[in-house]
């Protein structure tokens, strides 16, 4: 190396030269720009595939994790949950997620997010992967691209409807909601052809709204006279073929369920959205095909002043004989001002423009003007009998000629109030009603009363002691008589005839001379006074025999067969009466004693004796005053039996049926009628044979 | 103090044999004689750059994906250090952060102090500075402490639906910064240190 300290020339400053910076840079470079170019691009691949973010509101976010809960789209995960946090005011859960680029564009205002969450039903299971997993939020929109959003709202509840499903949604309408839950299966001829969504009110809340969902293609079968009803439930019907027992799907027991059937062609084809009622049945669907739940309807409120009693809901509404709508409901408001405050019951009915005659299009507001029009040339609303007998009424329009002017109410209520007339319920109902109301007010009470009385009059009658004193003392009379018959002078008679029969030849060819004829004639007459005493006693009895006639008449016409029980109490009695051993016994004892009386004349004849005939004849005059005064008691008896039968007519009076009473009545009466023809044959007998008493012939 | 340079010698940088300046082929080792690098600073600081670049792709992307049953998690380097100081395993989170954190971030700056002093031709303390070198080259292999925990789990962990651990992005890029700030301190000729006073004479 160099001595600085050498002698020389002074060392060249010898430097190379300074290279280009491109040359003296080393290939190494290329490294941190690889790894550098590298990291741009996968930090621009990271962001440009980044998801496009969204936000989902949710009443709550139960379940839902920032990083983990994911956005499924058909079961594909197409987002995921980035964050969560509360909206202004913590109203709403707000989801922060995002979504691939490539679903973006689909996310327009019809995209529909709810979490899926394990849901256990009677139509089965469904998320159970999010118990392990965890919930997730599952998406629907449809494959086209509208204006895409970032912001939307997520349901509460799955949506049951795919947004590119294939199919026909409808609006069902029906008035109570307790047989409809989202999910019910629709049915079509027992097939599950769609479902139905959440119900909901209606806006004026009066009725509940049910979205439901025919899928392709069975939505085809579906036209504006198609009829929904209800097949929730099971129904058990009585009919000729027996008991039916109709049962639908398990589903549709628990869940309800809504059927469908297009029963008339020449329906037309309805567009989403198309509106039906649900009926109750499937008759009352069949049964209401005139009607079109989508016309407009115009309602109209009726004031009625009297009881609207048979009028009901769904009533019709007539027009000239022809239906424009029906009544839709009913319900009382207070008219008036505070110190004048009436009651009025307000029928509000829901008229169809087409049925008035309208064109189809027209509106409510049309058929306003219209009926005010009417109003003003004297049309009015009235209740009309509809079916007499269950006693419904409708409501009918009519034009009254001579009524006071009037016009359609518009300000009053919450309806235009149609002035009303006087209602004509028809006659048949009035009476039929009155008739009801008149059968209701019979005194059936004091009716029965009266019979219980009359009845016991009768027993009473039956036994009284001077009533069964009549035959018992006919019966002493004729023991009296056989007493004074079997008496020991009696007795003597056959003695002393035959002691004086020696003389009785003599003693009678004298007899014409002596005043025995006189005698003999002078009881004869007796016995003919009480022959007369016994025919007057007689001529009463075909009176009593009328008058029973009459109470039969009338009795025939009688239908009270709750009357038979208490009478036949007294009938007992009465036969009881009739039947006492001395009513029985009296026509016995009267013949022993006819008898022994005969056997006496007859010892008298065969004795051939007449001695004391003078006293015999003397005690045969008193037996018969006897018999008189007997017989003389016949017509007290007889105006008891009278007046027995007049209390009875009175009674039967108003009765015209033949019954089991008066049967028996009749046979008492008959029985009376035949004790009354034996008195009355026996008087007979005796008026027209006196001497049978002396002869016993 | 006189250097071999100054002495008109060249050591082998494999095996130390001595030659004379000029020659430019160990005769010992057949490896290649080169008394200094002049291109020393520009692989540092290349390597350097692109290890810098790899590492923070490592810290963004997750380190792990962990599946299990029931859910599926990935986590970061940063994340992990933290969850397990959370779960009070504070020896292993000390580990991984020393491992994963520090010591890269050690490097980065010990080879940028080294180069920036070189490229001054600073005379300070370059005992102190040629230690700090052979510590830096020493330790970076340890820093792949977290690759190979990386790649044994996701070996031994395959479980197929009950468990599984699968290497993320990040564990590439790790390694790959480990792999570069290796190259940048080998790059580094410690010679230089030494040469400051002579060059700027």
């Amino acid at each position: 190396m160099s001595d600085p300290n050498e002698t020389g020339p002074a060392a060249f400053d010898v430097r190379p030269v300074k290279r280009r910076i491109w040359q003296r840079l080393s290939l190494v470079w290329l490294v941190p720009l690889v790894a550098l170019g590298i990291s741009l691009w996968a930090a621009w691949q990271s962001y440009a595939d980044r998801g496009t973010l969204i936000t989902i509101s949710f009443e709550n976010a139960a379940g839902i994790t920032p990083g983990e809960t994911t956005i499924k789209y058909r079961d594909v995960t197409v987002g995921e949950v980035e964050d969560l946090e509360f909206s202004e005011g913590l109203t709403v859960v707000l989801v922060h997620a995002r979504v691939d680029k490539v679903v973006a564009p689909f996310l327009d205002d019809d995209a529909q997010f709810w979490v899926v969450r394990p849901d256990v039903s009677v139509r089965g299971i469904t998320g159970l992967e999010t118990v392990l997993s965890g919930v997730f939020i599952e998406g629907n929109w449809d494959t086209e691209a509208d204006v895409a959003q970032t912001q939307f709202t997520g349901l509460e509840q799955p949506n049951l409807t795919r947004a590119n499903q294939r199919g026909t949604r409808v609006v069902l309408r029906a008035d109570d909601g307790g047989s409809i839950a989202a999910g019910a299966p629709i049915l079509h001829k027992g097939i599950e052809v769609g479902y139905l969504e959440k119900p909901e009110l209606s806006f004026n809340g009066d009725q509940v709204l049910v979205s439901a969902f025919i899928e392709s293609p069975y939505d085809r079968r579906i036209t504006s006279s198609t009829r929904f009803w209800d097949t929730s439930g099971f129904s058990v019907s009585f009919g000729t073929g027996g008991v039916s027992l109709d049962v639908s799907s398990l589903a549709s027991v628990i869940e309800g369920g809504i059927a469908f059937d297009t029963v008339v062609s020449g329906g037309r084809p309805i567009d989403d959205g198309h509106r039906f009622d649900i009926f109750q049945s499937e008759q009352a669907a069949r049964e209401s095909l005139f009607t079109d739940p989508n016309a407009e309807v115009l309602e109209v409120a009726v004031l009625f002043e009297q009881s609207v009693s048979g009028l009901s809901e769904g009533a019709e509404v007539r027009f000239q004989g022809i239906r424009i709508g029906e009544v839709s409901s009913l319900n009382a408001i207070v008219v008036g001002d505070a110190s004048n405050a009436q009651v009025r019951l307000q029928a509000v009915l829901a008229i169809e423009p087409s049925r008035l005659g309208m064109a189809g299009n027209a509106t409510a507001e049309d058929a306003l003007a219209l009926l005010s029009d009417f109003v003003t040339r004297g049309l009015r609303a009235r209740m009309v009998t509809g079916n007499i007998l269950a006693g419904t009424l409708f409501v009918e329009l009519v034009e009254v000629p001579d009524a006071l002017p009037a016009i359609v109410n518009l300000t009053s209520g919450e309806f235009p109030v149609i002035p009303t007339t006087e209602s004509e319920i028809s006659d048949v109902a009035a009476t039929a009603e009155g008739l009801l109301a008149r059968i209701n007010a019979l005194p059936v009470e004091e009716l029965m009363d009266g019979a219980i009385d009359l009845m016991d009059s009768f027993e009473r009658l039956a036994n009284d002691e001077y009533t069964r004193a009549t035959p018992a003392a006919l019966v002493a009379l004729l023991d009296e008589s056989r007493a004074l018959i079997n008496s020991e002078d009696i007795q003597a008679i056959p003695g002393d005839l035959r002691n004086v029969i020696g003389d009785l030849d003599s003693l009678v060819t004298e007899a014409n001379e002596v005043g025995l004829i006189a005698d003999l004639d002078a009881a004869v007459a007796t016995a003919g006074q009480a022959a007369t005493n016994i025919e007057i006693a007689t001529r009463n009895l075909p009176q009593i025999t009328a008058d029973i006639e009459a109470l039969t008449t009338r009795a025939n016409e009688l239908e009270l067969e709750a009357l038979v029980a208490s009478a036949t109490a007294s009938l007992n009695a009465i036969d009881g009466f009739l039947g006492t051993d001395d009513a029985v016994a009296f026509p016995a004892e009267a013949n022993a004693a006819l008898a022994t009386m005969r056997a006496l004349l007859d010892d008298v004849r065969e004795g051939g004796a007449v001695e004391n005939v003078n006293a015999a004849l003397a005690s045969a005059n008193e037996a018969a005053r006897a018999v008189e005064d007997a017989v003389s008691t016949l017509p007290a008896l007889a105006a008891r039996a009278s007046e027995l039968v007049d209390q009875t007519e009175a009674v039967v009076n108003s009765y015209s049926e033949r019954s089991r009473f008066s049967a028996e009545t009749l046979a008492t009466l008959r029985d009376i009628q035949e004790a009354s023809d034996a008195i009355s044959s026996l008087a007979r007998t005796i008026e027209r044979n006196p001497n049978s008493l002396l002869i016993g012939r | 103090m006189i250097t071999a340079r100054d002495a008109g010698l060249v050591a082998c940088q494999q095996c130390g044999q001595v030659h004379p300046l000029h020659a430019q082929v160990c005769k010992r080792c057949e490896g290649r004689l080169q008394s200094r690098d002049t291109e020393s600073l520009q692989k540092v600081w290349a390597w350097l750059i692109a290890g810098m670049i790899a590492y923070i792709p490592a810290n963004i992307y997750p380190m792990l994906l962990t599946s299990t049953l029931v859910e599926r998690s990935e986590s970061t380097i940063i994340g992990g250090v933290v969850e397990l100081f959370e779960h009070g395993s504070w020896g292993i989170a000390t580990i991984v952060f020393v491992a994963s954190v520090m010591i890269p971030v050690g490097k980065f700056i010990a080879i940028m102090y080294l180069a920036i002093s070189v490229q001054r031709h600073s005379s300070q303390n370059r005992h102190g500075r040629h230690k700090a070198y052979e510590v830096v080259e020493f330790i970076g292999r340890w820093s792949m402490i977290d690759v190979f925990v990386v790649a044994i789990l996701s070996a031994l962990v395959q479980l197929d639906t009950i468990a599984t651990v699968n290497p993320g992005v990040a564990a590439i890029s790790f390694a790959l910064s480990v792999i570069f700030t290796m190259l940048s301190a080998q790059a580094f000729d410690s010679r230089l240190i030494w040469d400051a006073d002579r060059t700027q004479q």
